[in-house]
């Protein structure tokens, strides 16, 4: 019985799954192209998010910078597509890559420390890179950036990046999703939840750390690289400590410790931040505000709650079944 | 599992709310304004803003253009080029405006320019000051509203070409502004004095607080003058180091902006003398009529005397409604080639958007800071004109850099 | 004199002591967020804003007395004192609820907290560059070495530093509730089960962390421009200097405070276009061999 269920509710899961899907494939048909090219931005950074979400969430590492991947993500895309003649194609790939790359340095050096420290240290690393990406004009573009960055002509239109991203987008979280409910996976939360105890049982806590660090830098580099696809540029701001901070907000609201709740928490932000422009400069006085109610009545996020409110029903209902 | 349905209703909840914001009238003419109004720049940009409002309701007040009032409406991208960009894109796919002004940060200006061509849109740019924009990168839907780096290096160099200086230090920000304008600077007065030597070159990170280092080491190295290429915050900064080590005494130096209000206005009495820079606008000079009408009614309107931006936001209004009373259309296409070539009556004399490079002729004051009684703080005194077909790039350079 | 020339430049000597004067105003204010930090376990990303409004109180206080040297002296010591009043409101009003939260969730309300007061300092104050002007006692410049110039107010400031430093070494340790503080860091439990309101104690101590970040903001204000933005810029060297010097440690903060300073000023002779990079790779290296900084640290 327990296994009929099982599979009943496992059904019911993907359902909705792909009547999202759908829906997604289909905005395009509907929607004017203002709102694609926002669904686009939501979507990678709610990929962006989702990557953080893999080390802070399941796994409790103190990630307090993470946008340096994303920007070195798109920085490595950018790059390749205006300064060699590699196929485009073959950029996407190598951007997402140099941030693995990057994420795995930066990781072994500081994988050592713990908590508060780990944090730290990766800030002062990401303000490095960022310092040097900021002052190295000739290569970089400075704090000019690089524009009009040549894409395949099938990507140039609204629907053509959107699709691209939509793709890319699911393909990654399908991924995440994967390797969060693999053995990885649990053995990363449980490392999480007692370290002490899982170097007991025999487990390679720093390898798996590094692991997950290696996994969400990818991830957050294909972000990036989307990033270019939509908007064709780049800025050292995306590597700036500010926004490491948005995508962490991102999580928080969504909620830490649920898979899609990065997602939904991107999704908001992006569209208060663009919403809320249109009434008030005052952009940074109403996050502040918005990020103080969450923390105090939302603390696990909005998906968090959600699913607070649902285990308080079933559990109602098993008391009057 | 509801958890997914739940969340993707919240994803099309989210989506909703954009069928609520506001948008414009019907019959309007409707122009979007993307700038930083965010950090140290806001101080030049609130001007750009007053001043094209000040226009604009004058201009409706008239009956509007074609029957049709002008209504705009703004965006903060708080310095950021990616906010920027997406903030034009809401503009333009969204709320659909017929046309773009703005911003102060280069980055965002190129941005966007590159958008813009591929939409079709004409862009007013109103306080971002890299040659690129209408010379590398310009095309036919951007318009440049302020001087560039090329063409103000090029008119410092007229008049400091005359001087008697030969050995010539550089020191700025180290970010592309600076770069640029001292670039300008250099290379025009080696063109025009091949006599002057460079001894050396300092640069700081853009935000520096403290010059007394460097400043330091560019007097031990003895040059004759110095060219400081500061932008923004950097202006006020370098200006009261300046005066704290004695600086300004001991070697006269140039900056882009020195003698501009929004420089010497927050220092009051405590700036130093002596310094040499250029500036599209002073609103004491020159004391013509249509100057102090100008000056008197964006007194009375916003309790301030106009700086810089306001002179590049009322003539942008300018352009646009008399572009649109010409071309008898709220027509982009119509518009631009209405603007080619259009000149109009300012508060500094008659300025025209050029065709070949849609350039405003703006002139250029070359003056030197000094204390004058009656006023709470220094001014512009010595000052030169220099005409804008002397130091604007001729077409054929523009038609060079774009290839 | 001679002898030290040979050794080093009077160049790199200016330099160094123009680091050093910089090295003042970060650890005034890092010596307050590493209070903070240290035994109210709260990473207070705010403490740059509160360096702003510092500023800021200190524009306006000088500005209502017309920019006299009158004006700056009761700046100096007005606007630490307004920006105490604003941290003691958001400490009773705030934070006080939160001294057990985890570290992730104050650091973020905490940067919550510094998007509110940015965005109230532009309500309040304006976009508009604010300047405060030198006293006349400290206007001018001491020749140094000869013929380097050296602002009488960067002396000023060097001497501050040390009193400062001073202040705060009596405080700590010789006052009731300084060594009160310090046990509570150590163990918050066993000092209330001792009776003493912790509460209340540790409202002070962050007050007073807070007090020194509008002072380093008020003592700031007459060399550079006073602007939004400021806050940012200052927030990232402050958490880097009181994690590299130890957390809670006021004399790891002083010397995070010269290394970073100092390299930041030497950096700049050495490498122009990257100077920049040096404080960074300073606080990487040391975090590389003692993770939890140089001196002792309370956590």
């Amino acid at each position: 019985m327990v296994g009929n269920n099982m599979s009943k509710t496992g059904h019911k899961k993907y359902i909705s799954l792909y009547i999202g899907i759908i829906i997604l494939l289909l905005f395009p048909l509907v929607l004017p192209r203002f709102y694609i090219y926002l669904l686009s931005i939501m979507l990678l950074y709610g990929l962006a998010a989702t990557s953080l979400n893999i080390v802070l969430g399941y796994g409790g590492i103190f990630q307090f910078h993470h946008a340096v991947f994303y920007g070195i993500g798109a920085y490595g895309t950018a790059l390749v597509l205006t300064k060699t003649g590699f196929s485009p194609w073959l950029g996407f790939i190598i951007g997402p890559l140099v941030s693995a790359a990057l994420s795995l340095i930066m990781g072994i050096i500081c994988i050592r420390l713990s908590k508060l420290y780990f944090g730290m240290l990766q800030i002062s690393l990401g303000s490095l890179i960022w310092a040097i990406v900021y002052r190295w004009y000739s290569f970089t573009g400075g704090d000019d950036g690089i524009h009009g960055i040549p894409i395949p002509e099938l990507l140039q239109s609204p629907n053509g990046a959107y699709y691209f991203t939509l793709i890319i987008t699911i393909i990654s979280l399908w991924l995440m999703y994967r390797i969060i409910k693999s053995p990885f996976g649990s053995i990363l939360q449980g490392i999480r939840d007692n370290p002490v105890r899982s170097e007991m049982i025999g487990v390679n806590v720093k390898k798996h750390q590094l692991l997950a660090l290696v996994i969400a830098g990818f991830f957050a580099g294909v972000a990036g690289m989307l990033f270019v696809v939509v908007d064709n540029t780049v800025f050292p701001d995306m590597m700036f400590w500010t926004l490491s901070l948005e995508i962490l907000i991102m999580c928080l609201l969504g909620g830490l410790f649920s898979f899609f709740g990065p997602l939904l928490g991107a999704s908001v932000i992006v569209a208060l931040r663009t919403f809320v422009s249109t009434f008030t400069v005052y952009w940074a006085l109403v996050l502040g505000i918005i990020m103080m109610l969450v923390i105090f009545f939302l603390p696990n996020g909005i998906l968090g709650y959600v699913d607070e409110i649902i285990r308080r029903k079933s559990r109602t209902e098993i008391v009057k079944g | 599992m509801k958890r997914v349905l739940l969340f993707s209703m919240c994803f099309i909840c989210v989506l909703g709310l954009f069928l609520v914001s506001p948008t414009f009238g019907a019959n309007t003419i409707k122009i979007g304004i993307v700038d930083t109004y965010t950090g140290p720049a806001t101080t030049f940009t609130m001007d750009v803003l007053d001043g094209f409002k000040m226009a604009v309701e004058k201009i409706n007040a008239k009956g509007g253009v074609l029957g049709k009032k002008i209504e705009y409406t703004t965006r903060d991208e708080k310095f950021k080029p990616d906010i920027g960009l997406a903030m034009a894109k809401e503009l333009i796919l969204k709320e659909k405006v017929d046309l773009l002004v703005g911003t102060i940060n280069s980055a965002t200006a190129l941005a966007i320019s590159d958008f813009i061509k591929k939409e079709k849109v004409p862009f007013f740019v109103t306080f971002s000051k890299s040659s690129k924009i209408n010379m590398e990168k310009g095309h036919r839907y951007v318009f440049m509203m302020n001087e560039h780096t090329e063409m103000a290096g090029k008119a410092a160099a007229l008049v400091l070409a005359k001087k008697p200086y030969v050995k010539y230090w550089i020191a700025g920000d180290d970010y592309e502004y600076g770069h640029a304008i001292a670039d300008g600077v250099w290379n025009n007065l080696k063109k025009l004095k091949p006599q002057v030597q460079l001894l050396g070159q300092t640069w700081w990170k853009l935000g520096e607080a403290d010059f007394t280092p460097y400043i330091t080491q560019i007097v031990a190295a003895k040059p004759d003058f110095i060219i400081v290429a500061t932008g923004g915050s950097g202006m006020v900064n370098f200006q009261k180091a300046a005066k704290a080590t004695g600086l300004s005494q001991q070697i006269p130096f140039y900056q882009h902006t020195a003698i501009e209000f929004s420089t010497l206005a927050p220092q009051g009495l405590n700036a130093p003398e002596g310094v040499y820079g250029t500036a599209n606008y002073l609103y004491y000079y020159p004391d013509t009529p249509a100057n102090r009408a100008f000056v008197d009614e964006f007194r009375k309107k916003y309790n301030r005397y106009p700086r810089i931006g306001a002179l590049y936001g009322y003539m942008t209004a300018q352009f646009i409604a008399e572009g649109f009373k010409k071309a008898g259309k709220v027509d982009r296409e119509a518009l631009i080639k209405a603007v080619e070539g259009m000149s109009l009556d300012s508060p500094v004399g008659k300025l025209e958007i050029r065709t070949c490079d849609h350039q405003l002729t703006l002139p250029m004051y070359f003056g030197l800071t000094k204390k004058v009684g009656g006023y709470n703080y220094l001014i512009a005194t010595d000052i030169t004109t220099i005409p804008a077909k002397d130091y604007l790039p001729t077409c054929e350079e523009v038609k060079k850099a774009r290839k | 004199m001679d002898f030290i020339y040979s050794v080093i430049s009077p160049g790199v000597l200016s330099q160094i002591l123009v680091g050093l004067s910089r090295t003042v105003i970060l650890f005034i204010v890092s010596s307050g967020l590493s209070l903070i930090l240290g035994v109210l376990r709260i990473p207070n990303v705010a403490h740059g804003s509160l360096y702003m409004i510092g500023a800021y109180m200190a524009f306006s206080i000088s500005h209502v007395f017309g920019g006299s040297d009158m004006g700056f002296w009761l700046a100096l010591v007005g606007a630490p004192l307004g920006v105490a009043l604003v941290s003691l409101i958001a400490e009773r009003g705030l934070f006080q609820y939160l001294y057990e939260r985890e570290h992730l969730m104050l650091l973020l309300l905490t940067f919550a907290v510094s998007l509110v007061f940015g965005d109230l300092v532009k309500i309040v104050w304006g976009a508009e560059y604010k300047s405060v002007p030198v006293p006349q006692v400290f206007q001018g410049f001491v020749l140094l070495f000869g013929n380097l110039p050296f602002p009488r107010y960067n002396t000023f400031l060097l001497v501050m530093g040390p009193l400062v430093a001073v202040a705060l070494w009596l405080i700590v340790n010789k006052t009731k509730i300084g060594k009160i503080s310090r046990a509570a860091a150590v163990d918050r439990e066993m000092v209330d089960a001792v009776g003493i309101n912790v509460s209340w104690v540790f409202g002070m101590v962050f007050v007073i962390g807070c007090l020194l970040a509008g002072l380093g903001g008020a003592l700031v204000a007459p060399t550079v421009s006073v602007t939004l933005g400021m806050d940012h810029t200052l927030i990232i060297e402050a958490f880097l200097i009181v994690i590299m010097g130890g957390l809670g440690n006021i004399w790891g903060a002083l010397l995070g405070a010269l290394i970073f300073g100092l390299t930041q000023s030497l950096g700049i002779l050495i490498w122009p276009q990257f100077g920049i990079i040096f404080p960074y790779t300073a606080v990487v290296v040391v975090l590389i061999f003692r993770p939890t900084g140089l001196l002792k640290s309370t956590w």
